[in-house]
């Protein structure tokens, strides 16, 4: 299964019925499947007149459906993704955001979400062209962004948000929800590059990535408070998301393929994602 | 505390607060042995790392240069140094209002208890005499530092009668006590000078010499009468308050034995110690170079020095 399918089969698929790729569903589109015996209510317009002639019966074409979906998504790409413990944070949420981009076939369209405005429509078609449409600012202005999205994009959408989510205070909580009832959301939420084990010790010397400075003694019990910390603001953050109604995941430095594919419950091969 | 070097010390505390600026703004610079994080705001909640211990080492390390830039400066600390061959007279008033009983037994008899516990009490090598006035000072022990032959002498004070000459029995003890060394007069009397040298005359003398006088006023508020007379015993404290001030001394005041007792004793504490300047240009400089080998080797083990 790949992430178009899983969104597709999601309870809220979003549909725009439409010249787009077949769907696993069957219904109104142009790729055949089978015949069957024609069942009271199905569309005159799908019996195959040779096949009924052939039977003697009244024989229905069956196809997949067609469906054109709309993959937004929104990157955190601030000086806080830019850091990780063997490469930044932002590579992996590229390659999540490529993934997920990546799934877009047919007539489907790609939609970058950004504090100044969205893709423009000229560009949704183009994977590759949504992927370079960014903000202009360095920081990431969580309320602007996640505003523009549930004002530009149309119902049913598919969004992609990908972040460190520092800037998310309780007030926005109600947008999530706002979002969440709107559009068919997935948040991947960045796994703190310490969450394994605070590599310090000692006096350290610490320099924040959006600004600010410490000087420290950090020892044992530091090193236990932080990671009770870390663990305790993830699994907060998922249950808000969840609250809200989006389906959620964690960010993993080493791989943003197998991040995104995991928030849908999948797993990335070699040939793509799997179910 | 003095300093010879001025000028030394000046240049010096300059050169410290340069560092200290010098040291936060490199400390602040970014370095590639800086770990960079997200949010350094959540770090210091999340794991409320003790901040204050590297504040404490860059404390010492100023702290240990300015203990050093001192010691180059040639510091003078004026410290409190026990009294080996001190002088003290002790001039006891033996007037008629001595016999007044307000204080118990009598004032002559609290006054003489005070003075033995207090000769008693002086360190070894001190030298006590004891002078007794009325209408005239005599000395009953002259300066000697075998206390034992002062507190025998004690019992050859007169008994109380006649005026109060404080002007003479502190003349006296200027004319008896050496011409250098630690020097102190202690006057325990009851009454106002009425006969004799002005008091306050020679209390300025001895203050112009260096030579303090502690004065203690003993009776009651009230007073009481002269036994033998209609006469009221009563203390001028203003005057008694006046001569201290005037020596460099202090005054007291004695309601009754105990508190006579406690005067002479703080008396004791007091003379038995003078304040002399020490050169402690070694002091501070060992204390600034342990500092900075403290402060070095505690950074070192915590896993940095500047």
């Amino acid at each position: 299964m790949t992430i178009r399918e899983a969104l597709l089969r999601a309870r809220r698929r979003p549909r725009h019925l439409g010249a787009g790729s077949p769907t696993i569903y069957r219904g109104d589109g142009y790729e055949f499947v089978e015949l069957r015996a024609y069942v009271s209510g199905d569309d005159v317009r799908r019996i195959d007149w040779a096949a009924t002639a052939r039977s003697g019966e009244l024989q229905t074409r069956v196809v997949l459906e067609d469906v054109a979906l709309t993959l937004a998504a929104i990157l955190d790409e601030s000086p806080s993704m830019r850091v990780g413990r063997r490469r930044p944070l932002l590579d992996a949420g590229r390659e999540a955001l490529q993934t997920w981009f990546g799934a877009a076939t047919g007539e489907d369209r790609c939609i970058r979400v950004t504090a100044d405005g969205v893709t423009p429509p000229a560009l949704q078609r183009t994977p590759h062209a949504a992927l370079g449409f960014t903000a202009r600012s360095d920081r990431f202005d969580v309320t602007r962004t996640l505003r523009t999205a549930r004002a530009a994009l149309p119902r049913g959408t598919a969004l992609l948000a990908i972040g460190d989510w520092y800037e998310l205070d309780e007030s926005l909580d109600r947008e999530l929800s706002a979002l969440g009832a709107r559009f068919d959301c997935t948040a991947l939420i960045a796994r703190d590059p310490w969450y394994d084990g605070l590599p310090l010790g000692g006096l350290v010397r610490l320099r924040g990535a959006e600004g600010g400075y410490t000087r420290a003694y950090v020892g044992p019990r530091e090193r236990a408070a932080f990671m009770e910390a870390v663990r305790r603001r993830e699994e907060r953050l998922l249950r808000r998301f969840e609250l809200a109604n989006w389906r959620t995941g964690v960010l993993r430095e080493a791989d943003g393929a197998q991040s995104l594919a995991g928030a849908f419950g999948l797993r990335v091969r070699l040939s793509g994602v799997e179910g | 505390m003095i300093v010879d070097h001025p000028v030394r010390l000046l240049l010096g505390l300059v050169g410290v607060v340069l560092f200290a600026l010098l040291y936060d703004r490199l400390a602040r610079r970014m370095t590639a042995r800086d770990l960079a994080y997200s949010n350094v705001p959540f770090f210091l909640e999340a794991a409320q790392p003790r901040q204050w211990i590297p504040r404490a080492l860059q404390a010492l390390w100023i702290l240990a240069l300015g203990a050093l830039v001192l010691g180059i400066s040639g510091p003078h600390l004026t410290v409190p140094v026990p009294v080996r061959d001190g002088s003290v007279f002790i001039c006891i008033d033996t007037s008629g209002s001595m016999s007044s009983t307000d204080v118990f037994p009598t004032r002559a008899q609290a006054a003489k208890s005070a003075a033995r516990a207090f000769i008693e009490e002086s360190p070894q090598g001190t030298k006590t005499g004891i002078i007794s006035f009325a209408g005239a000072a005599s000395v009953i022990a002259p300066l000697n530092s075998d206390h034992q032959a002062v507190i025998g002498a004690l019992d050859q004070i007169p008994l109380p009668d006649g005026a109060t000459a404080i002007g003479d029995a502190l003349k006296l003890a200027a004319q008896m006590l050496p011409a250098t060394g630690h020097r102190v007069v202690i006057l325990i009397t009851d009454g106002v000078n009425n006969t004799g040298n002005d008091p306050m005359e020679i209390a300025q003398w001895l203050g112009a010499h260096h030579i303090p006088v502690y004065t203690v006023g003993i009776g009651t508020p009230n007073g009481g009468l002269i036994p033998g007379t209609n006469e009221e015993a009563t203390i001028d404290e203003n005057a008694l308050r006046g001569y201290a001030d005037a020596s460099g001394g202090a005054y007291a005041r004695a309601e009754n034995a105990t508190q006579l007792h406690d005067a002479l004793a703080r008396l004791g504490r007091i003379t038995s110690v003078t304040h002399k300047p020490v050169d402690a240009s070694l002091g501070f400089a060992v204390g600034g170079a342990v500092g900075m080998l403290l402060a070095f080797l505690t950074g070192f083990s915590v896993g940095r020095y500047p």
